[in-house]
């Protein structure tokens, strides 16, 4: 793909390289920008990296686990958020790359760095399918919500599919699939070290190395989303047809943006099964399939920012309702969701920073 | 005679499939077909009317007379839930997806709450026949029955009376309703309450064959979605012959291989039509008459 | 079932998450037990009363001076019928609020689940369901039947009084996979055939299919392994059909109470054998519900996992009582005397050190055209038998693993 220059708004000098890339921090596409905004995000960085200093090791475990799925929300984001497609079925995705990650660790074990291995594999092959799923889909002109239910299709054959592989006749090497009941037995990532292996069980090691995924990602699908394939997904979703005349075959950069959410939905699902050592048909299920649309639309879909707090928000509050609501927990949870969809559509999170930067330009003046 | 007898089995269990799929998405058709709301609340619908059947049947009302209880009921819960929440909705498909995920949590837990993780049903009615070495159940031809007079009732409601005209032309062209002196706020709201009376009446007609419980809706969900999907907009031709092709091909793989190849198939089916005809079976209907 | 009775123990719970912020353990502080069970969600059916059995032999147990002295503080959370909530769950309760032994799980699925981390932090966990058998774990407790407990009573019982044919239907998943398993191979020992073996995806509500597949066979009886309410709708639609086949299981009934659910005659000629249910006429049985309907008069039914449940806090107390600690290690080795037994509701039962399994009184239940039931026959003392003789002696070796009769362990 040639890189087209985009006109620089402050009219700099053209930049190129990394320096290019590095200007694609901020952008249209994406809200926060200036000297405040980064000084929040580096601010919030080291909030996090001190965290565990406070907290016991459960705790941090805890945001350990809710950093696993950040990863699934922001692929949501960039799939329907950006692109327009409600796909329905990032969970496929989640449950192949989970399947995956465990197979391949069972079979080759977790020495020299394998579980790494493992964990790219995995990513890879949920890419690829999502990359098979959307040629399918977008070259055949499926949109609107035929999206959603060839996606949720899809995940549905995968989960009832792999529910009654409980047989022994169910296994790929010595992985056996185990159906219904799922599959354990696979080792946690492991960092190969002289004089012992480093486990990352859930924990304040593992917390560390998911906080710098998710800072990573976050920041690269920033860079992303405000390089020209950003400007023409966001072009896709407001006007299809114009983009099309405008000479772009929105066909591939769909199936691209697909293929990527896909990819990062695989992550959450590979990190899943290694944070747990268990990985079940039932994460493809009907229930599991709404949390992502859940998270994504509660956070806002519009900006990869809002969708990565709006994600950790839902979940840890879902979690704290469960624990301290009770029976009236669901209960809650539904009222959330009618409650953002009438007052706040574009998500929570994102009318809050809305809001918060419109009141900090008034202080400003 | 063994050619009666097997072809009755045949059409039986095609006749179960289509009835099953027909009286359960003829709600969801309506709804989405006319307004663009995708109701995923559907399935409580189907718990409110089944569970408010199953009730006043065991008070003693006949069941025909109870059925009709449990469809209404849905239907006002139904027009509520339209001035309150629907109302803001209209041709925003996806925020409807999340808006009606969130009743749904809240309607399953609230019956959980309130009434308990089950409730007690009524018997299936009419007992047996026997055709051939088999006995069939005769509430099942019942069902079958219904389907395909609900799919009259329908065509007859829609396009006989001046209702059906009104409600048409509102989904159709609402401004020029508007503009012609239809009140479309009315006009949708009863339109959502049908939808959701349709839903109550599916659920009174299937409560006497299932389990009752807060979550049943689920077990209908996902196949009146897609046969809704598949079918497109419009109900006639879209939804009923969607359901057709789909039961036929449930039941044949059903029957050839068993209920898991049923389901999957089901499934893939879907895609495969989906993939085929873009915008749904109505659409290339219709782009055939041309 | 109205107010939630656990308002009063979640205090005690927030309580205890806060003294588990404490730095040091306190050895003489109550002993807490973590509990976490499906309040809500597919399973609340059959799991809110599991609680309650939890609930009642601790207000015993306390009553009566707590086990040796400390009182017993129970720590309570809602799973959600969600795989992940044991998952985040279990976690917590083992790592936060630090608790002596958990009692959790329904399905399967949940206990591989929770199985791991409880693995990983070396706690003691009881599952108290009946199951598919073959867990071989130190960790773990098990209180619920296995097939060898319900199926070798049961199939020869069956094939005795209607004939040799079965057809079994089951539920297309482990569970329903390993007893069909375990059904094929009694009735090819006793000499039957098997004329149908049907595997029923979860979540499937209609069976005509199914039901003529049955009456075209030459079944003398149907073993039903169907779980989930949506499976459950096969016994309406049966008799709708006019199926009237004697039928056989070992799931329904006993947890799910589903005579007590679904209109008469839907479940009649259905025989179940289980470890204990609520109509049971044995003293012990009778006055544990009497004590049980004191407590919680709305209950619906009281099935045999909340015996289970209740039948394991009381075999815990008598093993910490005989270890005089809460430490894991020190009540295996009670275990491993091989003479933890409790007199309960169900008869008397004991923990069987070679798989941590427990035996069972195994009652026939056959429910009659009005849904009231009879006990034709009463097996005492069924052991769980397959593990040990397969080759699991969790008094030399902690493989941490499930078997199955298909994947026994390891020759030794």
């Amino acid at each position: 793909m040639n890189p087209i220059e985009l006109p620089d708004a402050s009219e700099a000098p053209a930049r190129r390289g990394l320096k290019l890339w590095l200007s694609r921090l901020e952008g249209p596409q994406t809200m926060g920008r200036g000297p405040a905004f980064w000084a929040v995000v580096v601010l919030a960085v080291l909030a996090a990296l001190s965290y565990p200093a406070f907290a016991n090791d459960y705790v941090v475990g805890n945001a350990a686990y809710f950093f696993v799925w950040t990863f699934m929300a922001m692929g949501l984001g960039v799939v329907w958020g950006y692109c327009g497609a409600l796909s329905f079925g990032q969970t496929a995705f989640f449950g192949l790359a989970g399947y995956a990650y465990g197979v391949i660790t069972i079979n080759i074990g977790s020495a020299f760095g394998a579980t790494w291995l493992a964990l790219l594999l995995a990513v890879a092959l949920g890419g690829v399918f999502a990359l098979l799923i959307g040629y399918f889909m977008f070259y055949g002109r499926i949109k609107g919500v035929f999206v959603g239910i060839v996606t949720l299709s899809v995940t549905l054959v995968l989960e009832t599919f792999m529910a009654q592989t409980a047989g022994p006749q169910w296994r790929i090497g010595d992985a056996r699939l185990n159906g219904f009941n799922g599959m354990s037995g696979m080792p946690p990532l492991t960092v190969p070290w002289p004089g012992g292996d480093i486990m990352l069980y859930s924990g304040t090691a593992l917390y560390y190395v998911l906080l710098g995924m998710v800072v990573l990602c976050y920041l690269g699908l920033r860079m992303l989303l405000n390089a020209p394939f950003g400007n023409v997904l966001v072009a896709i979703r407001e006007n299809p047809e114009r983009a099309e005349m405008l000479g772009y075959d929105i066909r591939l950069y769909q199936m691209l943006a697909f293929g990527l959410g896909g990819a990062l939905a695989g992550l959450s699902g590979a990190l899943y099964t290694a944070w747990g050592q268990y990985i079940t048909p039932s994460s493809m299920g009907l229930t599991a399939a709404a949390l992502p649309i859940v998270w994504v639309a509660v956070g806002g879909r519009r900006d990869i920012t809002a969708t990565l707090l709006g994600c950790l928000l839902v979940i840890a509050g879902f979690q704290s309702l469960t624990i301290y609501g009770s029976q009236y927990a669901l209960v809650v949870m539904g009222a959330l969701l009618v409650f953002t969809v009438l007052v706040t559509p574009d998500g929570l999170v994102f009318t809050a920073i809305n809001r918060m930067g419109r009141l900090f330009k008034r202080v400003r003046r | 005679m063994e050619f009666f007898p097997a072809s009755f089995s045949i059409f039986y269990q095609f006749g179960n499939a289509f009835a099953f799929l027909v009286i359960s998405c003829a709600g969801l058709a309506v709804i989405f077909g006319m307004m663009g709301i995708i109701n995923l609340a559907h399935g409580e619908f189907i718990m409110c009317g089944a569970y408010v059947t199953a009730s006043t049947a065991r008070a003693g009302l006949p069941l025909p007379l109870a059925i009709a209880c449990g469809a209404l009921t849905a239907a006002l819960v139904g027009m509520v839930l339209e001035r309150t929440v629907i109302r803001h909705l209209y041709h925003r498909p996806l925020d409807s997806i999340i808006a009606t995920w969130g009743i749904s949590l809240i309607a399953t837990q609230a019956v959980l709450i309130l009434l308990g993780p089950s409730m007690s049903g009524t018997g299936t009615p009419l007992g047996s026949t026997l055709v051939g070495e088999r006995s069939y159940s005769i509430y099942r031809l019942v069902l079958f029955a219904s389907a395909v007079g609900l799919l009259g009732g329908l065509y007859l409601l829609f396009y006989r009376t001046r209702f059906g005209v009104i409600a048409r032309a509102t989904i159709q062209r609402p401004e020029m309703a508007r503009a012609l002196g239809v009140d479309t706020r009315r006009v949708y709201g009863l339109t959502f309450g049908l939808g959701a009376g349709l839903a109550g009446l599916a659920g009174g007609l299937y409560a006497p064959t299932m389990t009752m419980v807060p979550t049943m809706g689920a077990t209908f969900i996902v196949e009146s979605f897609v046969t809704v999907v598949v079918g497109g907009a419009d109900i006639f031709l879209g939804a009923a012959p969607a359901a057709a092709i789909l039961a036929v091909i449930k039941a044949a793989l059903t029957a050839w291989y068993g209920q898991l190849f049923g389901q999957i198939g089901l499934l893939v089916a879907v895609i495969v039509v989906i993939r085929v005809m873009p915008g749904g079976l109505s659409a290339f209907i219709k782009r055939w008459q041309r | 079932m109205k107010k939630n009775p656990n308002r009063h123990l979640m205090a005690a719970m927030l309580a205890g998450t806060c003294i588990a912020g404490l730095p040091a353990m306190a050895q003489d502080g109550p002993i807490k037990i973590g509990v976490l069970e499906d309040q809500s969600g597919d399973f609340a059916a059959a799991t809110n009363v599991k609680v309650h059995a939890i609930e009642l032999a601790t207000k015993e147990i306390n009553d009566a001076g707590g086990i040796d002295g400390r009182p017993i503080e129970l720590v309570i959370y809602d799973t959600q019928s969600d795989n992940r909530r044991y998952q985040e769950f279990m976690r917590r309760v083992l790592q936060q609020d630090q608790v002596d032994v958990v009692f959790a799980g329904f399905s399967s699925a949940s206990r591989e689940a929770y199985r791991p981390i409880v693995n990983q932090f070396d706690g003691l966990a009881f599952y108290n369901n009946q199951y598919e058998g073959g867990v071989c774990d130190a960790n773990m407790i098990v209180t619920g039947a296995v097939p060898e407990q319900q199926f070798s009573t049961l199939i020869p019982w069956m094939m005795e009084e209607y004939g040799p044919n079965v057809y079994t239907l089951a539920a297309d998943y482990n569970f329903g996979q390993i007893s069909a398993e375990w059904v094929r191979q009694i009735v090819d020992e006793q000499g039957g055939t098997m004329v149908g073996e049907e595997f029923i995806p979860l979540g499937v509500s209609q069976f005509s299919q199914t039901i003529q597949n049955i009456q075209e066979s030459d079944a003398d009886f149907v073993v039903t392994l169907l779980v989930g309410a949506a499976q459950a709708s096969y016994y309406e639609q049966a008799n709708a059909s006019n199926v009237d086949l004697p039928m056989a299981s070992s799931v329904n009934v006993g947890q799910g109470y589903e005579h007590k659910r679904f209109t008469p005659p839907s479940l009649s000629q259905m025989h179940v054998t289980t470890n204990y249910i609520e109509e049971i006429d044995t003293p012990a049985s009778n006055d544990f519900v009497e004590r049980f309907r004191a407590m919680f008069p709305d209950e619906p039914y009281i099935n045999q996992e909340a015996a289970n449940s209740y039948i394991g806090i009381n075999l815990y107390k008598q093993m910490v009582e005989r270890a005089g600690s809460t430490d894991h290690d020190e009540i295996r080795a009670v275990l491993g005397e091989g003479d933890v037994c409790f007199d309960g509701p169900s008869g008397n039962v004991c923990l069987d050190p070679q798989s941590q399994h427990m035996s069972h009184t195994i009652y026939l239940a056959k429910v009659e055209e009005d849904h009231s039931i009879s006990f034709p026959e009463v097996w005492e003392n069924i052991e769980p038998y397959w593990l040990g003789d397969a080759g699991c002696d969790l008094t030399q070796n902690d493989p941490s693993a499930q078997y199955t009769p298909s994947n026994p362990p390891p020759a030794q």
